[in-house]
This record gives structure tokens, sequence and C-alpha cells, in this order.
């Protein structure tokens, strides 16, 4: 039997941040012609593997073999040399050119120096025509959704740079249902031509389904590369979470604070095509997990709440009131707050001081007839960077010059600071170190309950077993799944989040 | 932190103000009558009408728009309540105020098709710019002289030895520094320019506040267009052109940016006063009016050089500060 060829091999990679391990001596082969498959939660170094394997992040130690050439790290420029295209999660066009221009950048068609833009047109049309994807070459890029753009860089990977290797990231995740079909088509293609593809996805399923080989990515270690044919959706969940005992980690029950009025009610809430027929109710110093995949509603969900987004049917109920939205500013006078996923975009003024961010909410409540008072703002401010522990020398220190878990402590505080009726919280542990990430998770335990009722969501399925009652499972804008505490299992909980039924009937059959 | 890092950086932060220092005991050393007091004086007043219109570009870059239109308002305002009062026989008084009306009008115009339309400002407020100047040159001729006594106060008035002009000049910016220093109102302005879309949702109605930015500039030109005409005894169709890009230079000057979310009035002031200076200097110098203009163009260049170095000065010290503290920490655990 002929050896298998391998494509692309990583020996002993390890790679370290300042304070943290994000790969720890990872090994990993992949073979030429084959599917391989990524997987892992957020934060288990699957990111930091694929920017290694795609030449952006250098790796600290081990080495790297494309083609029986060894290298310690890559650039996209070898990466380029050794024929490896990577195709990002968010389709980099540019969106004031063409298809075929898109196709042909940057070269356009090399050893030309006059553009042949009747060549060009000719075999951006054959492509697209060998692609079977048929879509009119001169459209500029900005008419085109993201689902089509997405799935033209997946077409100029394979076809217009001849890539041997190929990196899909999380490709198939803004990709429609039809488009998702040109995809699966497109792959087999590849792999019949002898090409190598490396699929990165959160959908344990969709892996299944492409993949020869899936390796599994858990705390910075690769925990097991298996064949599809020994792997189902069960074991491919339990290798993902492993099987850490949270049990000690979950934090003392405080449901005990839980009181029986309700603060806070959807019913029947929708808006097509995000979320639909969302019902839920919550009491008074309660918190309950949304636990959903990034595109299952639960950012869309919050947004619509507060009236940054509208919405198509259903009411909010506050209080026992029944609210429209239409602004933050009109959701915040009611008490409801929303503390953004996009911290940098959305949440912090980054020019402006630790204090002005804090306070950002509560101007009225720190002024007399509208005139600041300084000393009650300064006594604020330092009480919340105390509570938080917000490392900073100063509060009049610009928020932009702190990092990513001091400024999220700060997101966290300008919450606080309005002690809210109700939070909606959309991943106030994404992207920050563990002590930043237990320091905020404790806050809001602890002190953000007492006075109102709490909406969370989190990028991993720990963090909300650590502190919620109740978790809800979101799968494409539905609630299909509901766990209480007693129930929490980091397993069953994922599962649930890949759109497996677990046991609602039980659930409803206990309630009724 | 240490006293001299508190100095540095307050240094730093007015660093307008030292350019403007050191450039004044440059001139009472090498310039002929530039120290008298007659001559501050005139520094003063003849930087009046720039300072109103610094003062509004200013709030405007505050909150990350510009305002190209702002000349053209100074001319237009007091123009067209001139016209009217000729045929409508209206006292001063209700012309000032109407003047004040008028430019604040404009300025919601300007700031409602900003906010509420998304329109760009630079584009929208070239557009009213050049349709206020038009009308301007179309309906007043050359100039309206003969004006009330009453209408060119602000503008010719004096106390003893000092122009009303000053007196408006310094009261407005003590005014707008309390209100951007100690006013809810005010610290709305830095917050929806330094980042809109986060001000937005921590729950403050950043068009709201984009509009009022637009009607305090219209309030301002208006106000600057009073002195302008008290000045000259006259309105004239030309007054104001080419103020707009000398108000840009001051507000930038006084520590504004395009990005928005940047600026107080004592640095804007502070702008002000250095232009008017250098322009004062060089006139004494015997400099060649053509030549002043080149040279002021070259010392604003050179001035917002410093600015950017000393952005990056004021932040390295920060830096350096927090490094500091974080290790001193560190060893006490």
């Amino acid at each position: 039997m002929a050896e298998e060829q391998t494509a692309l091999e990583l020996r002993h990679v390890t790679k370290l941040y300042a304070g943290t391990v994000a790969l720890e001596d990872v090994s990993l082969t992949i073979r030429r012609g084959e599917v391989h498959g990524l997987i892992g939660k957020n934060g288990a170094g699957k990111s930091t593997l694929v920017g290694i394997i795609s030449g952006l992040v250098a790796p600290s130690s081990g080495e790297i073999w494309i083609n029986g050439q060894k290298y310690t790290s890559l650039s996209p420029i070898t990466a380029k040399h050794q024929h490896i295209s990577i195709i990002t999660q968010e389709p980099q066009v540019i969106e004031e050119s063409t298809v075929m221009e898109n196709f042909f950048m940057p070269g356009y068609l090399d050893d030309k120096k006059v553009i042949d833009w009747s060549e060009m047109r000719r075999r951006a049309v054959e492509i697209l025509d060998r692609a079977g994807f048929p879509i009119d070459v001169s459209v500029k890029m900005r008419n085109l959704s993201i689902s089509e753009r997405q799935l033209l860089l997946v077409i100029k990977a394979c076809f217009v740079e001849n890539a041997e290797i190929v990196i899909m990231d999380e490709v198939s995740a803004s990709l429609s249902q039809k488009d998702q079909a040109i995809l699966y088509r497109l792959i087999d293609d590849l792999i019949s031509a002898g090409k190598t593809i490396v699929f990165i996805s959160h959908h344990t399923e969709e892996l299944l389904r492409v993949c020869d080989w899936v390796t599994v990515i858990r705390d910075g270690h690769n925990v097991g590369s298996v064949m599809r044919e020994n792997l189902d959706k069960k074991k491919l969940a339990s290798l993902i979470v492993g099987s850490t005992n949270y049990d000690e980690q979950i934090m003392e029950d405080m449901s005990s604070m839980i009181r029986e009025e309700e603060v806070f009610a959807l019913k029947n809430f929708t808006s097509y095509g995000k979320f639909e027929h969302i019902s839920l109710s919550v009491r008074m110093g309660e918190i309950v997990g949304l636990a959903g995949l990034r595109g299952s509603g639960r950012t869309e969900l919050m947004k619509s709440v507060v009236g940054i987004d509208a919405y198509d049917d259903g009411t909010v109920w506050v209080a026992g009131s029944q609210k429209h939205y239409r602004s933050p500013a009109a959701a915040r006078d009611d008490g409801v707050l929303y503390l953004t996923e996009e911290r940098e975009a959305e949440g912090l003024i980054p020019i402006a001081s630790i204090q002005k961010n804090l306070t950002v909410s509560i101007l009225p409540r720190i002024s007399r007839w509208g005139v600041l008072q300084t000393k009650k703002e300064e006594q604020l401010a330092d009480d919340l960077i105390r509570t938080l522990d917000v490392k900073a020398f100063s509060r009049n220190q610009n928020i932009g010059q702190l990092s990513g878990g001091n400024k999220q402590k700060v997101l966290v505080g300008k919450i606080m600071a309005y002690t809210p009726l109700v939070c909606l919280l959309d991943e106030p542990t994404r992207g920050v170190d563990i002590e930043a990430k237990e320091s905020i998770l404790n806050t809001i335990h602890h002190e953000l309950r007492k006075q109102s009722c709490v909406i969370i969501t989190s990028p991993g399925v720990e963090d909300l077993i650590k502190i919620c009652d109740r978790i809800l499972v979101l799968y494409e804008g539905k609630i299909i799944d509901q766990f209480s505490r007693e129930e929490f299992s980091e397993k069953e909980i994922y599962r649930a989040m890949q759109g497996e039924v677990i046991h609602i009937d039980e659930v409803r059959n206990n309630e009724s | 932190m240490s006293l001299k890092t508190k100095i540095k950086l307050a240094l730093l932060d007015n660093l307008v103000w030292v350019l403007l220092a050191a450039f004044f005991i440059a001139n009472a050393f090498f310039t002929p009558a530039f120290l008298g007091m007659k001559n501050q004086l005139n520094i003063l007043y003849q930087s009046a009408t720039l300072g109103l219109l610094v003062l509004g570009m200013g709030i405007v870059m505050m909150v990350g728009e510009l305002d190209l239109s702002m000349e053209a308002t100074l001319a237009f305002a007091p123009g067209i309540v001139i016209l009217a009062a000729r045929q409508l026989n209206m006292g001063p008084v209700t012309c000032i105020l109407l003047t004040l009306v008028l430019g604040t009008v404009i300025g919601f115009f300007n700031g409602f098709f900003v906010a509420k339309l998304k329109t760009n400002s630079f584009l929208l407020t070239m557009s009213s710019q050049i349709v206020m100047r038009g009308l301007v040159l179309f309906l007043v001729p050359f100039s309206l002289a003969g004006l009330d006594k009453g209408y060119t106060f602000l503008g010719r008035g004096r106390i003893g030895a000092i122009q009303i002009a000053i007196l408006v000049l310094i009261v407005v910016y003590i005014i707008f520094e309390f209100i951007f220093h100690k006013t809810v109102f005010g610290r709305k302005f830095t917050l929806t320019g330094g980042n809109r879309r986060a001000a937005y949702i921590s729950g403050i109605n950043t068009d709201r506040v984009v509009i009022y930015a637009f009607m305090l500039a219209g309030l301002l030109s208006a106000l600057a267009g009073l002195v302008t005409a008290g000045r000259q005894n006259a309105v004239s169709n030309s007054m104001g052109e080419g103020m707009v890009m000398m108000a840009f230079a001051g507000a930038i000057l006084g520590g504004c940016s395009f990005n928005g979310g940047m600026g107080k009035p004592v640095g804007m002031l502070g702008g002000t006063l250095l232009l008017g200076m250098i322009d004062n200097a060089l006139n004494l110098n015997g400099v060649d009016v053509n030549l002043v203009s080149a040279t002021k163009g070259g010392l604003i260049f050179l001035a917002i050089l410093l600015d950017r170095l000393r952005f990056k000065m004021s932040a390295d010290i920060m830096h350096k500060e927090n490094v500091r503290k974080l290790s001193a920490v560190q060893s006490n655990s």
C-alpha cells in the first residue's frame, strides 16, 4: 500500500502569549487530498492554530512542514509560495470593484502591463461556469450579498489562485443554504482534483458531513484526530467539551435571592429571519443564560428589546407593563440596559477617560440643574473601579490605554452604575483573561443581581454554568431547550446548541 | 503620580497656551510696539470675529462633524435681517435678536440633515454655504451702510478703552467653558463625538446632540456677523469670505480633531489668540500682506506638527505611569 502523502504537518507547536498558553505541544498531520476538520470551543486555541497555518501568527516553538519543507514560522508570503489560500469568516472583498476585478486582484492578469479587460472577462466567466455559480462578472461586489461574496472568494481560492491547500475558516457561517450546497459540491470537486482542505466550523453536523478527518482542540491541546467513520455527534461533542468537572467551579447557589415578582418577559417576540416566537420570563434577582452559537439570534434578540433594531411581532413586558422601545435611551429610562458584545465599536468611547465612560448612562443622576457634581462623579468612579478591580493608575486615564480585560470591566461598571432593573449582557466575558473573567462573573453573580434580573450570553457554556440559575438554548432563532440549575451539563447544553433537542418535553411535563 | 509628571501633562494638555506664551515673549523682545496695551487690545479686538467662528467650528468638530457654511451665515444672517428691517422699520434690539435666531435656524437646518438623513456634513454645509453666499451677493448690494447705533454696538461700542467686542468674546468663552466643563449638556458633545454608536447605545440622543452642535455654530456665526458688521459700520456682501479655513486652523490648534470627541473652549481661545498674534506681529514687522498669509500658513503647519507630537508624548507619559503603578502593585503583593 502506497504511503499517503502529507500535505501539511505541525510538530510540537507551542504558542505563548503574555500570561497565557494558547497552544501547547500540538502535533497535527493533514494528508493530501482530504478534508480535515478543526473544531473546538471558543478560547480553545483554534484560531491561534489557524493563524499559524495561514502565516498570521508565529509559533513560539515547534516546526511546520509543508510538502516536505520545514519552517519554523510562516508568513503570508511563504503561504502564497506554497499555494495555501485562506478564506476568512468575514469575506474580504473590495466593494467598489467588480466581481472579475476582485477575482484577479492584486495582479490582474500577470505579465501584462495593460489590463486586458475582455480577456479578464472571458476567464472570469469561464471560471464561474466551471464552478457552476452563474453570476454577472461585471457586477460590483457592493451589490452582492455576504453569502455570494463569500462563495466567490472560495471560487477565487480554488480556481484563480489554484491553491493546493485551502483553509476555510468558518466559511459556511455566512452562507445561505443554497450557497452551502454549492460549497459542498466545490469541496467534492477540489478533493477529486487532489487538493487539500482545512475546514473550520462550529457545527458538528456539518463537520461530520464534509470532513474525512476531524481534529479537536481543547485547552490548547490536540485531543485527537479522528476518522469520520469512527465519529458521531455525541462522541464529537464529548471530545470538544472534555470531562472537566465543572461542579467545583459553579459559584454558590444564590437562588435564594430570586424573588417571585416577574420583572421582564417576552411573549412571542419575533423578528423574521433573526429569531421567532421567543417567550421567556425572568424574575427579580434571577440570572438566565442564553446559550447559542454565533448567528443563533441572541445578539439580535437583545438589540431588538432595547430598540437598537426593530422587531416584527410579539411584546416586551417590563415590571408588568407592556413596552415598545424605539431607542436605547427610552429603554434606559425604564432601567433596561444592554451591554454590547462589540466592546470597541459600540461599547466604549476610547478617547474619553475611565470616569467619563463609567458615567455615560447616568449623567442626569450625578448632576443638579444640569450641572455636573464633580465630587459625586469622582466618588462613584472610584467606587466602581475598586469594586471591579480595574487596573489603571487613575480614573482620568483614557480608556483606550487599558487592556482588553480592564476595558470589559469598565463596560460592566457602566451598567452597574445605573443599578438597572433588567440587564441584557451580551458576552460580558468576551476576549478577557481568566482573572478578569472571574472578577466580572463574580460581580454579576453577587452584585448585579441584587436589584435586577439578568439575561446573559457567553462565548462558552462554562461561564453560563457557573453563574446562571437557568439556561435557555437558542438554535436558529428559536428557544429549543431549557436547563435548570440541577440539570446543568456542559456536554448536553453543547449538544442542544447544535440543534439536538434533549429534554424540553420533560421540562414541560414537569412544569405542568 | 509625581508632581513633575502632573505638570508635564498639564503643560502638554494646554500646549497652545505654552506656544502662545513663547510667541508673546519672543515678540515682546523683537517686535517694536508689540507690547503696548493698545496693541494688545487691538489683537483681542481683531480676534473677536475669528474667535467666535473658531468656537462654533470647535463645537461641531467635537461631535465629529464640520461646518463650512459658518462664514456664509456670518454675512447671510445680518444681511437678510437688515434688508427686512429697512422694509419693516424694525428696532435695533429686534434686529439683533432676529439675526441670532436666523443663524440658529440655519444651524438647525444643517444639523437636521446631517443627523436625521445622515448626509455628509462636508457636502451638505458646502452646498448651504454656496447657496447663502449666492443669495447674499444677489440680494445685498456691495454694502448696507448707515446702520443703527444699537445694532453696531457689539462691534463698535466701547467701555472706556475696552471694546465691547472683546468683552463679548471673553464672556462667550467663559460661558461655553462652563457648559463644556461642568454641565451634562456639554459632556454629551464629546461623548457623542468620541464614539457615536456607543453613546447612542448608552442612552444619549446623539441625533439631538449633533443638531444642537450645528445650532450653536449657527448662533455663533450670526454673533460673529453682528460683531463684523459693527466693526465696519456696514453689512457688506463679502463679509467672512475665506474665514472658515482659519476657523479650522484655530480649532485644531485649540485641541480639536477631525475624528471628533476632543476639544475645550479654553484651548480654542488659545488657538484664536495665537492666530491673531501671528497676524499682528507680522504686520508690525512690516511683512508684505501677501507674505503674511504664506508665513501664517507655515506657522500653522508647524503648530499642528507640534500638536501631533504632544499627543504622542502625552500618551507615552500615561503609558509609563501605568506600567510603573502596575509593577508597584505586583511587587507589593
